[in-house]
């Protein structure tokens, strides 16, 4: 008898823990590296894979690097070609992070908070820290959450004459928009 | 009466060369910069596959699967396993579920409509630029995306 119990406990806990992970195939990543004299590239991932972790606060992200629809071909194919994201070599840019304020959140109550978010962002095989304020909306069940910050691209072993010549941004803006059920 | 200059011819053909020079460089940077995608029901695909054979493809070999069908047209056909809004668009999503491996398009802005009236269920064929496959650390499987998709009627 007491065999069972302990199964059932286990298999509550790891249901309850599951439940807690909240994960979506399509959240939208938007790459804007435009400047006041090229307003091409800029583009956006709308198959990106989220997760959340209600319980510890855990954000993961995972993007196909070639998912990035342009509106230009050729900027695309400049985008993913080896001196820029390397895609063949490295085809997703991951984020994995951590809500550092969690108790300004309760998943329970319907309502808009406002948290920070800090962990590292892998991008061409490089990893650099990012911190970024973020917004959650939490709404019965589903969860929705915002979150703008820039990156460096020399950071991330990116470099080349569009940027020297003004027509790349130096520190493009990230956008992202998840929504988890 | 004072003999106007001549300029030398050479100096002239000089001229008229750069003139035409930077007409041609202009025309190819506007082509360039003003360029768009096509709309992707215009467009031939490719392959055209079978949504569980197609995942099977990326799950058996990633490598040659993503080097044979990346960033080409490829038309799809199979059930549709679960539709995901993302934002004010919709993702289709085909899956296989003996993996977990699923295939997701993302619609061409001109098509959102249509992919607007699909749901769980429906057999369709869909078309679509493949941006290859990637083995997911969160999800523990393969996804393979596509963008400018199209309903293939």
């Amino acid at each position: 008898m007491k065999k069972y119990i302990f199964t059932l406990v286990i298999a509550l806990a790891a249901i309850t823990a599951f439940a807690q992970k909240k994960t979506t195939t399509s959240a939208i990543v938007t790459f804007d590296a435009t400047t006041s004299i090229d307003n091409l590239p800029k583009a956006e991932n709308r198959t990106v894979i989220a997760a959340l972790d209600a319980s510890t606060g855990i954000v993961q992200f995972e993007a196909a690097m070639k998912n990035f629809a342009f509106s230009n071909p050729t900027i695309q194919e400049h985008f993913n070609q080896s001196k820029w994201m390397n895609s063949d070599a490295f085809p997703k840019a991951s984020f994995t992070g951590k809500i550092t304020n969690l108790s300004a959140v309760n998943f329970k109550a319907d309502g808009t908070y406002n948290v920070n978010v800090e962990g590292v962002l892998n991008i061409r095989g490089q990893d650099g820290k990012v911190s970024t304020p973020a917004t959650i909306v939490v709404k019965g069940s589903a969860i929705s959450a915002t979150a703008t910050f820039s990156i460096k691209l020399a950071d991330y072993g990116i470099e080349g004459g569009a940027i020297n010549a003004g027509k790349v941004s130096k520190e493009p803006n990230i956008t992202v928009a998840v929504d988890l059920n | 009466m004072i003999p106007s200059k001549k300029r030398k011819p050479w100096i002239k053909r000089l001229l008229v060369g750069g003139a035409l020079l930077l007409v041609v460089l202009g025309g190819i940077y506007w082509y360039v910069a003003t360029e768009t995608f096509s709309d992707t029901s215009d467009r031939k695909p490719v392959y055209e596959v079978e949504a569980i054979s197609f995942i099977q493809e990326f799950v058996t070999n990633g490598q040659a699967a993503n080097l044979k069908y990346t960033e080409k047209i490829v038309a799809v056909s199979g059930i549709i396993s679960a539709t995901e809004a993302a934002d004010t668009t919709i993702n289709i999503k085909m899956t296989d579920t003996t993996t977990g491996s699923y295939i997701i398009f993302a619609f061409q802005d001109q098509h959102l409509d249509d992919a607007k009236t699909l749901k769980a269920g429906d057999k369709v064929s869909i078309k679509g630029a493949c941006s290859g496959g990637i083995h997911s650390d969160i999800l523990g499987y393969y996804s393979i995306s596509f963008k400018r998709s199209a309903l293939n009627k």
